[in-house]
Order: C-alpha cells, then sequence, then structure tokens
C-alpha cells in the first residue's frame, strides 16, 4: 500500500516536467480532434469554383474557436497546398456557439464543425490526372484545459473533362448542406452603435418586430477587443427595431468605436416554430463553392448606408424648432409678459447693466430647463411605451389618428373657436414681478407654463415629432424651441435701448394667432393624407368623422363655459360621450387597414386574394403563393435568398407560373383561411399549385435549389414544349 | 468663497460623468490587492510603493505559458527587469483541484526547475485577484507603475499562438511598456488583446 503510493507520487513528480515540455504526447490528450479535408464535388472541373471544408471532429465537450474566441482561446488557420494554379478563399465561418467557462465565455464550436472555403481550379487542366489538395490545419482545442494541435489533411479528386457539369459527391452532400444552413446570411436590416458610458448599444432597423417573436440572442463581434464577451446582453424591441446593450471592453478606450460588426443569431418564433437564424453584420462569408462575388454584391445593401439619426435631419428640425420657438414670444399671452418684465427690470430696479443681463441668463436658464425637462418626460414615456410594446411611429394608424386629432383640436384654439386653459395665464403676471436671480430663473420656467395656452399647438407639433423620434433628436427639438422662446427676452436684457423699437401689443397680435392655426390645419391635413395610405376607405371615412366630433368636442366646450352650473355639467357629459366615441373611431380604424397595395410593385409578385387564386387556377396556370408579413425575419431571408434572386424570377417567367404574395402583417382574413386551410397558425407558408386541389406546400425555410426544382416540376409539361426545338 | 463653489460645481460634474467600466482600467489606479506568496508571505501591492510591478498570470500546464516558459523568453524577461527593480509578481489563480493549481512548496520547485525569476509566486488560490484585475488568460500581463497606476495590461506579445518559433518575431509589449517607463516615456501600447488558455477560476 506504503508503496503503491510512493510510485504513485513518484509518477507524478516524473509526469510533472514531462508534461511541461511536451504536452502533445500525453495520451490522456490523444485523439481530442479528427481532422479531414473534404471536397463538395466528386471531380473538379476546370475553371469551376468548388466548396471544400476542414471537418473537425471534437471529443466530446471540447471546443475549438470561432475567428474570434472571445476572451481567451485561438482560432483554428488553415495553411493550404495546392496544385498549381489552383486559389483557395477565406474560410467561411460557420455561426459559433457562447461557451461559458468559470465566468469566462468564448466563442466556438463543440461537437464537430465544417470550416468551408471555395477552391477555383485554372482553366487549363488535363483530363483523366488526378489532383489532390492539402491543408495544414493547426488548432487549439479546449475543455477547461487546452491542448495545441495541428493535422496534415488532403483529398484527391479526378479531373472532369471541359463542358462536362459535375455533380456533388453524395457521400458530402449532407455535410455541405449543413455547413451552409450554419453560416450567417447578410442581415436585411442597417445596423449602426451607440456608446453611453461603458455600453454599446447595437442598434438593427428592423421595425414591426415584437419582443416575443425573439428568443435566445447572441452577438458575436468580428473584433477581439471591442465588448466584454462575458457580459450579460440586454435586448430590447420597439416600434425602430432590436437594441442590444453591450459592455464596452476595458480594452478599447471610450469613444473610438464607430462600428460593430460581427454576427447576430437569434431564434424566432414563427407561428407554427422556432428557426434558428444567424445575420452577418457588416462582412458576411460567402457561400462556399460559388465564384467570389464582386466587392460591390458582397456588401450588404442595408449597410451600404445606415441611416444614422440623420444629422441633417436634426439640425433642420432643431432650425424649424427654434424658430417656432422665436414665434412663440409673438403669441398674445407670452409677448406682453414678456416686454412687461424687461421693461420692469430696466426702468424699476434701477439695477446696473451686468445684473440686468445676469436675470436675463436667468430667465433663459429657467425656459430651456422646463423645455429640457418636458423633453426628458417624454423620452421616459416612449421608452416606457416601447418596453410594453407600444410602438411611437407613424407606421400605426392610431398615433397618426390621434396627432391629427390633437393639432385639430390646437388649431381650433388658434381660430379662436375654443379656449384652453384661461384661467392659467392670470397667474402670470403675479410672478413676474418676483424680485431676484431665482425669480428670474422661475419666471422663465413659469413663462414656459403660463404661455401653454398659446404655445400647446406648437408643443403639440414637437411633442408629435418627439415621440417619433429618438431620445437625442427630441432633446434638441425641445433644446432648440426653448432657446428660440427665451432669445429675445435675452437679447432685451443686453440691450435694454431696443425695447423702445418693439411693437406694441394690440389687436394684430390676435390676427397673427389666427393666421397660425392655418399651418396647423395643413399639418391634420398631410397627416390625413398617410392615413388614406394605411387604412381602406372605411377607415378614411372614420377618422375624417373623429375630425368632426373633436369639432363638436370644440364647440360643447365653448357653450359650456359660457352656460350656468346646469349647462356646465351637460356640457362636460357631451363631451365625455364624444371622447368615448372618438376612442371607438380610432380603435376601429387600426383594424381596418388597407391591403397591401404597397407590394404590388410593377412586374413583381401580385398581390393575394382568393378570387385572384381561383381564376388563375381555371386558367389552367400554376401559381406559386407566398403568405409574408412585415415582421417575419424567416419571411425577409427567404425573399431575399430563395424567392426574389434573379434565377428563380427567370424560372416563374420560363414556366409561366404566376406569383401570388399575401401580406399578412395587419392579419388579413382571407389570408388567415388559407394558413388555416394548411394547417398553420401564422406565416411563412409557401404553396405551389399545379392546378386546382393539386397543392404542394414548401418547407418554411427555402433555399434557391429547392425553389427551383419545385417550380421545374410544377410546370413540366410546358417546360418539355419549350426544351423539343432545342432537341 | 468662489472657489468653493467652483469645486462643489466640479464634483457634481464628476458625479455626472459617465460610470467607469468594471475591472481596472489604464491610467486609472490599479486594484489594490493582498495575498499569500508561495512561502507563506503576505504579499500586498501597496508594499511596493515607488517601484514598477509586473503581475503575470499563470499556469505552468497551459501551452501557451509553455511556450513562453519553454522558449525562456518569460525567465529572460524576468531577470533583466527584477535586477532592475522591478517587482514581478507570478499569479497563479487557479482554484484547487483544476490545471496549474500548486501548493507553496510545488511553486517553489517550478520556478527553480524553469529557472524563472520572479520577485514572489503569488497563490491566489480563490481567484480574488485575478477577478479583481479581470485576469482572463495565462498569461495575461499587467504593469503597474511607481504612483500606483496601471500602465499597460493584456496579452504578453502581438502573436497570438502557442508556437514557439512566433517569439522571435513577436513585439513584447510588457518589455517595451517597462522599457519606457523607465526611460521615463510615456507608455505607447498601453493594452492588447490577451491570448491564451482561460484562468481557472472555480467555476
Amino acid at each position: 500500500m506504503r508503496l503503491a503510493s510512493c510510485l504513485v507520487a513518484l509518477a507524478a513528480l516524473a509526469a510533472m516536467p514531462a508534461a511541461a515540455q511536451a504536452p502533445r504526447v500525453n495520451p490522456k490528450y490523444a485523439d481530442l480532434v479528427k481532422a479531414e479535408l473534404v471536397a463538395e464535388p466528386g471531380a473538379v472541373a476546370p475553371g469551376q469554383p468548388f466548396a471544400v471544408g476542414v471537418r473537425l471532429v471534437m471529443k466530446p465537450h471540447w471546443h475549438v474557436y470561432w475567428r474570434n474566441p472571445g476572451d481567451s482561446g485561438l482560432a483554428p488557420e488553415i495553411a493550404w497546398s495546392l496544385p498549381a494554379g489552383f486559389s483557395a478563399g477565406p474560410v467561411a465561418w460557420p455561426v459559433p456557439a457562447r461557451i461559458p467557462v468559470s465566468g469566462l465565455v468564448n466563442f466556438g464550436y463543440e461537437g464537430e464543425t465544417l470550416l468551408t472555403a471555395t477552391v477555383t481550379p485554372p482553366e487549363g487542366l488535363e483530363p483523366g490526372r488526378p489532383v489532390t489538395l492539402r491543408a495544414k490545419v493547426s488548432y487549439l482545442v479546449c475543455e477547461r484545459e487546452c491542448v495545441p494541435g495541428e493535422a496534415s489533411v488532403s483529398a484527391t479528386l479526378p479531373v472532369a473533362p471541359p463542358g462536362t457539369s459535375v455533380r456533388p459527391d453524395p457521400r458530402h452532400a449532407g455535410l455541405f448542406a449543413a455547413a451552409r444552413a450554419q453560416l450567417p446570411t447578410p442581415a436585411p436590416w442597417p445596423h449602426r452603435v451607440t456608446e453611453e458610458g461603458d455600453t454599446l448599444t447595437l442598434h438593427l432597423d428592423a421595425p414591426g418586430l415584437t419582443r416575443e417573436a425573439v428568443a435566445d440572442l447572441a452577438f458575436f463581434p468580428y473584433s477581439e477587443t471591442a465588448i466584454e464577451h462575458a457580459a450579460p446582453q440586454e435586448v430590447t424591441v420597439d416600434g425602430r427595431g432590436l437594441h442590444v446593450a453591450l459592455k464596452r471592453s476595458s480594452l478599447t478606450p471610450a469613444g473610438t468605436i464607430t462600428r460593430l460588426d460581427g454576427v447576430l443569431a437569434l431564434t424566432e418564433r414563427t407561428g407554427d416554430a422556432a428557426v434558428r437564424r444567424a445575420f452577418a453584420l457588416g462582412e458576411a462569408p460567402s457561400v462556399p463553392g460559388t465564384a467570389p462575388p464582386s466587392p460591390a454584391a458582397a456588401a450588404p445593401p442595408a449597410a451600404v448606408a445606415p441611416p444614422e439619426d440623420a444629422p441633417a435631419g436634426v439640425w433642420a428640425a432643431a432650425l424649424l424648432a427654434f424658430l417656432g420657438g422665436l414665434l412663440l414670444n409673438l403669441m398674445p399671452c407670452v409677448f406682453p409678459v414678456l416686454s412687461i418684465k424687461v421693461l420692469g427690470l430696466v426702468r424699476q430696479s434701477g439695477e446696473s447693466l451686468g445684473r440686468v443681463r445676469l436675470h436675463g441668463l436667468a430667465y433663459t436658464a429657467g425656459v430651456m430647463a422646463s423645455f429640457l425637462a418636458l423633453a426628458g418626460l417624454l423620452a421616459a414615456l416612449r421608452a416606457g411605451g416601447a418596453e410594453i410594446g407600444w410602438g411611437f411611429q407613424l407606421q400605426s394608424p392610431l398615433v397618426v389618428a390621434s396627432l391629427a386629432y390633437v393639432l385639430f383640436a390646437m388649431g381650433l384654439s388658434l381660430s379662436g373657436a375654443l379656449h384652453l386653459g384661461g384661467r392659467l395665464a392670470g397667474i402670470g403676471d403675479g410672478l413676474t414681478r418676483r424680485a431676484g436671480l431665482e425669480g428670474s430663473f422661475f419666471t422663465g420656467v413659469l413663462a414656459t407654463v403660463v404661455a401653454t395656452p398659446c404655445t400647446a399647438p406648437f408643443m403639440g407639433a414637437a411633442v408629435g415629432f418627439a415621440l417619433t423620434q429618438g431620445a437625442a433628436v427630441s432633446l434638441a427639438v425641445f433644446a432648440a424651441l426653448g432657446f428660440g422662446l427665451a432669445l429675445p427676452f435675452l437679447l432685451l436684457a443686453f440691450w435694454p435701448a431696443a425695447v423702445r423699437r418693439l411693437p406694441r401689443p394690440g389687436a394684430w397680435m390676435e390676427t397673427l394667432k389666427g393666421f397660425l392655426a392655418f399651418p396647423l390645419y395643413a399639418t391634420v391635413a398631410w397627416l390625413v393624407w398617410i392615413l388614406s395610405q394605411q387604412v381602406g376607405p372605411g377607415g378614411l371615412f372614420l377618422a375624417l368623422l373623429g375630425l368632426v366630433l373633436v369639432a363638436f368636442c370644440a364647440f360643447v366646450l365653448e357653450r359650456a363655459r359660457t352656460a350656468g352650473p346646469w349647462g356646465a355639467r351637460a356640457g362636460m357629459a357631451a363631451v365625455l360621450l364624444a371622447v368615448l366615441g372618438l376612442g371607438l373611431l380610432v380603435a376601429a380604424l387600426d383594424r381596418d387597414r388597407a391591403g397591401a397595395p404597397a407590394i404590388a410593385a410593377a412586374g413583381g409578385p401580385e398581390p393575394f386574394t382568393q378570387a385572384r387564386l381561383d381564376g388563375l387556377l381555371a386558367q389552367g396556370r400554376p401559381v406559386f403563393v407566398n403568405m409574408t408579413a412585415a415582421w417575419c425575419i424567416t419571411c425577409q431571408v427567404n425573399e431575399r435568398t430563395a424567392l426574389a434572386t434573379q434565377a428563380v424570377t427567370a424560372a416563374f417567367r420560363a414556366h409561366d407560373i404566376a406569383y401570388l404574395k399575401g401580406d399578412w402583417t395587419n392579419q388579413n382574413p382571407e389570408i388567415t383561411r388559407v394558413l388555416e386551410a394548411h394547417g398553420r397558425s401564422g406565416v411563412p407558408l409557401y404553396v405551389l399549385y399545379r392546378g386546382p386541389g393539386d397543392a404542394q406546400v414548401l418547407p418554411q425555410i427555402l433555399t434557391e435549389s429547392a425553389v427551383l426544382a419545385a417550380l421545374d416540376r410544377a410546370a413540366p409539361a410546358r417546360r418539355a414544349a419549350l426544351s423539343s426545338p432545342q432537341e | 468663497m468662489p472657489t468653493r463653489r467652483t469645486a462643489l460645481a466640479l464634483t457634481a460634474l464628476l458625479a455626472l460623468a459617465p460610470p467607469a467600466a468594471a475591472g481596472p482600467q489604464v491610467d486609472r489606479p490599479a486594484p489594490a490587492f493582498t495575498a499569500r506568496d508561495a512561502d507563506g508571505r503576505t504579499v500586498s501591492l501597496a508594499d511596493y510603493k515607488g517601484r514598477t510591478v509586473v503581475l503575470e498570470w499563470t499556469n505552468h500546464d497551459c501551452p501557451f505559458v509553455q511556450k513562453h516558459y519553454g522558449g525562456q523568453a518569460m525567465q529572460a524577461l524576468q531577470k533583466k527587469w527584477t535586477e532592475q527593480g522591478v517587482v514581478w509578481l507570478s499569479v497563479i489563480s487557479s482554484a484547487p483541484g483544476e490545471q496549474g493549481a500548486v501548493s507553496g512548496p510545488e511553486a517553489n520547485r517550478l520556478t527553480q526547475e524553469r529557472g524563472a525569476a520572479p520577485t514572489a509566486v503569488v497563490l491566489d488560490t480563490d481567484g480574488a485577484v485575478g477577478r479583481a484585475y479581470g485576469a482572463q488568460t495565462t498569461p495575461h500581463m499587467f504593469v503597474v507603475k511607481g504612483d500606483g497606476t496601471l500602465a499597460y495590461m493584456g496579452g504578453i506579445d502581438d502573436k497570438p499562438s502557442a508556437a514557439l518559433t512566433d517569439l522571435k518575431t513577436a513585439r513584447n509589449h510588457v518589455d517595451a511598456a517597462l522599457s519606457e517607463i523607465a526611460a521615463g516615456k510615456a507608455v505607447s501600447v498601453k493594452t492588447a488583446r490577451p491570448y491564451g488558455c482561460s484562468v481557472k477560476y472555480a467555476s
């Protein structure tokens, strides 16, 4: 016993330095990775690019790494030794997994993976002489411990005579199909990154997504030093898209990251299944076995022009808001206050010019503070709304109609048909009489509040705008509005002499106020026009009826103001009823959305209706039906990768197959019936009708080749007719 | 009075500044620590005030560590700089039972066998020092200046590999940073991607 333990200790002692010098011969680490080189085709055709792959099969629980290995580890490297004239493209990295190792996170592959690349052979190859492709693969494989390894792999292929088409090697077809399915596809949405403190937020402009539809999201950055790999990635979805909060790596100084490219993996819950998807943001791996794409084609079109919170737009909005703020000074409730306050300061207090200027600055600070507080409140409301799933956006008829009603009511108040907050205006005068710098500051605050009856119409427009924009934009707009309002007072405080040049308050102000109602009415007209593109004629009628209700409300309110207590109560009841009616109208409006005229672009697919489908089938034409929705990621990806491609478009034309597209974004009941008829509760659904009662349902995840094969089968007679003259 | 008001305003501004990223940051004070070394003595960063300190996370069974010791590069670097008064602490954060975890005597024997020359080997068995520094890999290097600020953190060089042959062509970031500090110059490369095996913390 004692001898045995001594022997074990001795063996351990002996093993220690040995392990330190030559870890690779340790039997514990034998056969951790099996590497082989596989080629997709059974033969090489001269000049025709084909796919090859280095297959790595790991012992259970051991992993190799992605191009960015994460917190530790090392990406595998492939060094090619190819026959003369051959060239190999870059490795197309499959989507990795997050592999946690005691508090750290690595990005890599467990089980097995196929690292594919495209090999392009030269034109002048001698048929009959096989070619051998060789590669040296160096990798680091880890469980908790890490072992570096190296493997020399090769594959020998015959050369096909020129002009013959080579067939895929059936032994490897499954491997390559699986590898292609694991490659990220170019993201259909633009992406950008913003930074706040040590949080980097990745934004994907994917409007219409819902939080419930997205699960298990993981972002893998290409850069090794951009983010803390192990930090949680917080996902939020709002009306404008998807946002992933990441932690900036301590290796990267603040403010240096302007672009964050990588791979975003997520699971989308469609009506019937959960589909794992991966998108390349920025550079995307090229699909192996195809000719290397031209740089222009490789770049995802969306990423070329990421719509930042377009600075030009922000400046224009801020400028308009500034002008609006200036205009506010001419409003009947602001203008008298302004001149009285300034004159009072200069004449009565007899204070020095410097002191008066300080008062001007304090007033400006007060106005700006109130406006910024309002902007902050709105931003918080907006964020809160997004959290519980409201999208404040002009895509929603509900929001558009509500904005139209609010602006219309404001217009009525400017026109004098309605008096809002009359009681508030009286408080103002008393407050402006306070002395001291704090007095001036609060005068600024109160000028903002007190001026509400006149400013509300403009504020309404600004609030509406702010709700549909990001926090930065709304802050800028409100700051500009506040500065515009405060500027004349500030200028007068600095040059009191200018007071004498001001026009006297008078009837002209009422005229101006009445005139300013018209820009608001114009905005209402524009909103109704927007609405007309979102809802059907019935919905538009309801919306216009809503405007009538708003006018009626104003009328009742005005009457009630001058009536006795009984009249006032009756008025309130009438207004309540009218408001209730408005709510019902707006809700009804949301249900009656327009069909899908937008997607029926010339030359593209026709919009789906059951009548059109029946008609086409009666004519004997085969029909392909695509049921889709704007918020369905899988649908968008299928359309980009398998339906809108040149080959598929050509096949539709060649086989004279009609293409009907149903947009289920707004839950069209006619489409719901078709989905139910095929046992589905959601989109996507792809059905190919060869004739009445002869329908083939295609899988939810499409590939171009599968669609082409299905289209080929759909029109056998026609294809025979087309090809016979050539034979 | 005005100065006090200014000071107050500045404090308020600082309070509004974005929070610092967790973990250490270069040009900020390095996290303080106290731990035991292989001889059972207490080692504190504060003990070395005024001297440049190098922290080297290590695990003798990790192939990346073996690359740097196998090529005698790490030992040479330790000798070169400890002779010039730099404090070199090799830190082992492997949890007991994990790869690289050693007792005090084992650590000393490793030092002797490999001809290493650290000032001390810190046995961070509970991983507290490692987590305070956010040490991810072995090796993972940190250089602390005499005034206690962190001057460098990251990989030991710019060739992330386990191959000995890469030692010759790599830029050793630690050697460069120590040279610049010794010459009274600013450190030119303050951070780099750490590479190697993961630190074997308790899971």
